[in-house]
């Protein structure tokens, strides 16, 4: 129950560390939030997309005639046209050995997966846009479509993509420490091969994207369900240019102002990022080119334009239903939506419906890992070698995924076991279906592969699943070493051992064994599964320069604190929240800082003309680490400013200053204090100002420390019944340890979230496409998001180890995800004492893994 | 092969007379608009939520004449007559309903998405039960789809509603 949620007022005991209700609320809960589609913007017109029920055809025709006469309707664009004034998605982030094909907001001559849009139309409403849409008539050529790994691993098969090497796009090796002597050394080698099929993120609001054009000066602002607006703004921006490279270098040639501007950014960036970019790996670049050295043509001009321009969009995100990282991309509509409003010259909305959203808001994880422990017979763990298979689908995800998440796997996949070698190939290939963007801990199948292989090393050598991951997991002062073998370093933040120790604990064996035979004797199987891992979040130091040199350049945090002239205090962030409370949070750790009450604190976002860069906005499990560090530092350093101030007008020290309530006063004596409304008007009139903040400190933040790290050990118990097949789960607990909490309410809520999805995951959940890459599931009715009959309690145990720093709070938006599927399936396993090797188990599959039917050919 | 091609309806308007939150519209709509559609447009409340527009996830629920409804299955022109309740319409001058104070308390929500369903929901819920089982709890709330919050914090919410509303503590 709720009774220690606090409506605590005062500053004086602080609010960091309370269960402070969220401020959120106020809006949300009397239905005054405004999500995309609430916005209601004066004279907008509505889009919709018309999409290939193909899964891999060409396009002979397409006749937009009869739509474009249906009344009402304003403009219906064809693929060609709208990729005609719009450049290419090109590889943002790449790999060695990786080739990413180059795609255009529409698809033109061909159709690469069910739902590839193909025409836009832009009418009155949004009924008869969708009118429209079936007045459009395309004529399909049908192709033989990828629809598995398998196939996509088949050489010879129709190709998606002709600059490709059959449907595979790179494949790419890592190697740490001896392989080939640590295999040669252990004892026994076991191999086997585990397969996760797609899911997908499913946040409750769909995506939408509101461009409204102003009538005088073309400018854009774009609002956007975005969880990183910055980067939206660049690369609608980018994508939107139409001047050839030599137009826009001429232009930008001529404009002295920009040009010098410009140029000392560049040089004060190269000065502070020297080392950085000097460890830039180049590699992907040149395979890139190497298969498409267009690739370069359009990287020039789009870079050009953006120098040449004069103006650039603005990107807003207001409140936003859950994303999941399926927001974070940029996608095909931003771009086709920016560019309809752009050539109309009027303002057009586009609100996804959850069909198109099951078709292409968003996939993941279909992925499989064949998976090879060196391992002695005492179960001590030697070496690891993985070949994973990654399937991307048809377009790759921009600007990240999936190249992203292989990187992170190299880094993560040994997990919190020590082991003399690890050796990791990844292949990326391309199938009919839907995009994968991020998903909730990205990389996460790594720890549900190497969890469920540990159990099956364990039953192989007639060890238990604790007896295995105790001997192996890194223990602080006893095996815990500097840094993990991939590079990473580690400090007490790592502390998986203390997470795993404590659930042990809290399991009780004897009664587990009493809870197995009673089900048995209901007809039922009930077993436990543990899991553990270790999450960068934020990370340490070099924790991006180890997943790839040079990234770290992107991955600090902005912020900014101002103070008005009439004293109110306004926090700038650049996240971009979507249900994790950061408003509530950042008004704890900023009216903390400042010595005011909450309700004093401005918490702005989501406005990219109002907040500093930020390439991730909101995603990593950031928000509080780096997203509040950032908060605390600027506050802090701007009350120490206030002080100053203050004690010249108290004539007093600086050292007495007190400030309660937002009470500055001299320490003792409060009734003879000011407010930072006075010393903000102090300023203001000393130096004349009115409307310029009279206090303001902006910050790059780059974390702390060398740890960072949230950990956590999972235990599920799952209870099957053999007779239909249902699961329940008696108890799931989390052992987490993401350092001090902020309010534990959010943070509660974000790991039941995460254990929620993974339930989902294991249980309900699958994007199914049949072999010939048909979406089978392209509504609730099939895609089964779990409910609260599903979804049990979850209990949660805190550790809070803390470490060296200020602001030592650990991400924990992803963890819950990370654990369950692991923690689940292994307890499935245990349940039927059987070793499961796929991800998905709805009733059916599990009675055929319990022998009780036949299963399917 | 192409796509089969369909002619658009005609756009002829029906009369009806929403009852919102205690306040008349006369209005003429489009008899395929949802109720939906027009509660959010036309009278201008965007409390209600669209999460799937196939009546499975329960963001839409308003209270029909008392009963939980789907807005987005509904048309509006089925509304005529009818007394409809959304969230918008829970508060009161002196404050917002128990059933929202108690989320409020209880840090039910995150995104909030799908809040105005489960409100709904509740309000019915507890009218019809005060003193619902947390297994009643959940069973009743299985129309609603949360992806945030894996409901604990929900149930706990409604739990707490039954508190503030004079309901016994379960
Ligand atoms: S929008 Fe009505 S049930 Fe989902
Ligand atoms: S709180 Fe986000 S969907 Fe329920």
């Amino acid at each position: 129950m709720s009774s220690a949620t606090t409506d605590r007022q005062s500053s004086g005991l602080g609010f960091v560390g309370q269960r402070v209700k969220r401020v959120e609320d106020e809006r949300f809960l009397v239905g005054e939030g405004k999500f995309i589609a609430d916005l209601n913007h004066e004279g907008m017109l509505h889009a919709a997309f018309a999409r290939s029920p193909f899964a891999h055809a060409k396009i002979n025709s397409i006749d937009v005639a009869a739509a474009s006469r249906l009344p009402g309707v304003v403009k219906v664009f064809t693929g060609a046209e709208l990729n005609a004034v719009t450049n290419p998605f090109i590889p943002f982030f790449t790999v060695g050995g990786l080739y990413t094909p180059l795609y255009s907001c529409m698809s033109d001559d061909r159709v690469r997966h069910i739902g590839d849009p193909v025409a836009l139309v832009v009418a009155e409403s949004r009924y008869i846009a969708e009118d429209a849409l079936e007045l459009i008539e395309v004529d399909y050529e049908d192709l033989e479509a990828i629809g598995s790994i398998d196939a996509a691993l088949k050489p010879g098969r129709t190709q998606l993509w002709e600059k490709a090497d059959g449907n595979v796009l790179g494949e790419f090796t890592d190697t740490f420490g001896d392989v080939d002597e640590a295999f040669n050394q252990a004892d026994r080698v076991i191999t086997k091969t585990f397969d996760c099929p797609r899911q997908s993120n499913q946040p409750m609001e769909t995506r939408g994207i509101a461009v409204v054009v102003d009538p005088t000066t073309g400018h854009l602002d774009i609002h956007s369900t975005s969880q990183a607006p910055h980067f939206k703004k660049w690369a609608i921006a980018a994508m939107l240019v139409k001047d050839s490279t030599a137009a826009s270098l001429a232009k930008f040639a001529r404009n002295s102002e920009r040009r010098s501007a410009f140029l000392a950014a560049a040089k004060d960036f190269v000065a502070a990022n020297k080392e950085k970019m000097a460890q830039q790996d180049n590699s992907g670049m040149v395979s890139q080119l190497k298969k498409d050295p267009s690739t370069m043509l359009h990287q020039l001009r789009m870079g050009a334009g953006l120098l040449a321009a004069d103006d650039y969009p603005t990107v807003m995100a207001a409140d936003i239903g859950g994303a999941f990282g399926s927001k974070g991309p940029v996608a095909r509509e931003d771009v086709a939506v920016a560019a309809a409003a752009s050539e109309l010259g009027r303002s057009v909305q586009w609100i996804e419906d959850r069909v198109e959203n099951l078709l292409d808001g968003g996939q993941a994880r279909e992925e499989r890992f064949t998976m090879s422990v060196a391992v002695d017979n005492d179960g001590m763990l030697k070496g690891l070698r993985v070949d994973a298979v990654l399937d991307q689908g048809a377009y790759t995800g921009f600007p990240v995924a999936p190249a992203l998440i292989a990187l992170l796997w190299k880094v993560y996949f040994p997990g919190p076991y020590n082991l003399d070698a690890f050796e990791i190939t990844s292949k990326i290939v391309t199938t009919n279906k839907g995009r994968v963007v991020p998903y909730r801990g990205p990389w996460a199948n790594e720890t549900w592969a190497r969890e469920r292989m540990l159990d099956l090393v364990a039953a192989e050598l007639g060890l238990t699943p604790v007896e295995i991951r105790s001997r192996n997991v890194m223990r602080e002062g006893v095996s815990m070493p500097d840094a993990f073998i991939t590079g990473p370093t580690i400090d007490e933040t790592m502390s998986v051992a203390k997470t795993f120790d404590r659930a042990l604990e809290m399991i009780d064996f004897d009664q587990l064994k009493r809870d197995k035979a009673d089900a048995e004797g209901r007809g039922h199987r009930l077993g436990l599964g543990i899991a553990s891992y270790h999450e960068a979040a934020p990370g340490p130091p070099n924790f991006f320069s180890s997943v790839q040199p040079g990234t770290d350049l992107f991955v600090y945090e902005d912020g900014r604190a101002e103070i008005g002239t009439d004293g109110t205090i306004r926090m700038f962030t650049s996240q971009s929240p979507h249900g994790q409370s950061h408003q509530t949070t950042y008004k704890q750790v900023a009216a903390d800082e400042f010595g005011v009450k909450m309700e004093d604190v401005e918490i702005v976002w989501g406005d990219t003309d109002r907040t500093q860069f930020s390439f991730l906005g909101t995603g990593g499990s950031r928000g509080g680490p780096m997203g509040g560090g950032v908060m605390r530092m600027t506050a802090r350093e701007l009350r120490q400013q206030v002080e100053k101030v203050a004690a010249d007008m108290l004539e007093a020290s600086v050292d007495d200053i007190d400030i309660i309530d937002g009470n500055i006063h001299v320490a003792g004596v409060p009734s003879r204090g000011i407010s930072y409304a006075d010393v903000a008007g102090k300023v203001a009139a000393d130096r004349n100002i009115t409307d310029e903040p009279a206090f303001m400190e902006a910050m790059k933040y780059e974390g702390v420390g060398n740890g960072g790290w949230s950990v956590a050990t999972h235990v599920a118990w799952v209870d099957i019944d053999l007779e239909t097949g249902e699961v329940e789960i008696p108890r799931y607990l989390v052992v987490e340890d993401c350092g001090p909490i902020i309010n534990p309410g959010v943070v509660d809520g974000q790991v039941r979230g995460g254990v929620a999805q993974g339930i989902g995951a294991v249980f309900y959940e699958r994007t199914h496409y049949d072999d010939n890459a048909n979406l089978m599931s392209t509504t609730y009715m099939d895609y089964l998001v779990p409910t609260a009959m599903e979804i049990p309690n979850i209990e949660i145990e805190h550790m809070e180890t803390l470490t060296e720093g200020e602001n030592d709070a650990r991400g924990t938006g992803e963890g819950g995800m990370i654990g369950a599927p692991a923690a689940l399936t292994n307890a499935v396993s245990d349940a039927l004492g059987v070793q499961v090797t796929e991800q998905y188990l709805p009733p059916y599959r599990l009675l055929e893994l319990a022998g009780v039917i036949e299963p399917e050919k | 092969m192409s796509q089969p091609s369909v002619s658009a309806a005609p756009g002829e308007t029906i009369a009806v007379n929403l009852q919102v939150n205690g306040t008349s519209h006369s209005l003429e709509v489009d008899p395929r608009r949802s109720l939906a559609d027009v509660i959010r447009e036309d009278v201008g409340l965007t409390g209600t939520h669209l999460g799937c527009e196939h009546g499975v996830c329960g963001a839409c629920t308003v209270l029909a004449d008392g009963e939980p409804s789907r807005a987005c299955l509904m048309l509006a022109v089925q509304a005529d007559g009818v007394e409809i309740t959304t969230i918008e319409g829970l508060a009161t001058d002196a404050g917002m309903h128990p059933v929202q104070q108690a989320m409020h308390d209880a840090m039910s929500f995150q995104c909030a998405f799908c809040s105005p369903g489960f409100l709904m929901s509740t309000v019915a819920l507890l009218r019809d039960n005060p003193e619902p089982t947390e297994a009643e709890i959940r069973e009743e709330l299985s129309g609603n789809l949360c992806r945030c919050t894996g409901y604990q914090s929900i149930v706990d919410g409604v739990e707490t509603a039954v508190q503030l509303m004079g309901g016994k503590s379960s």
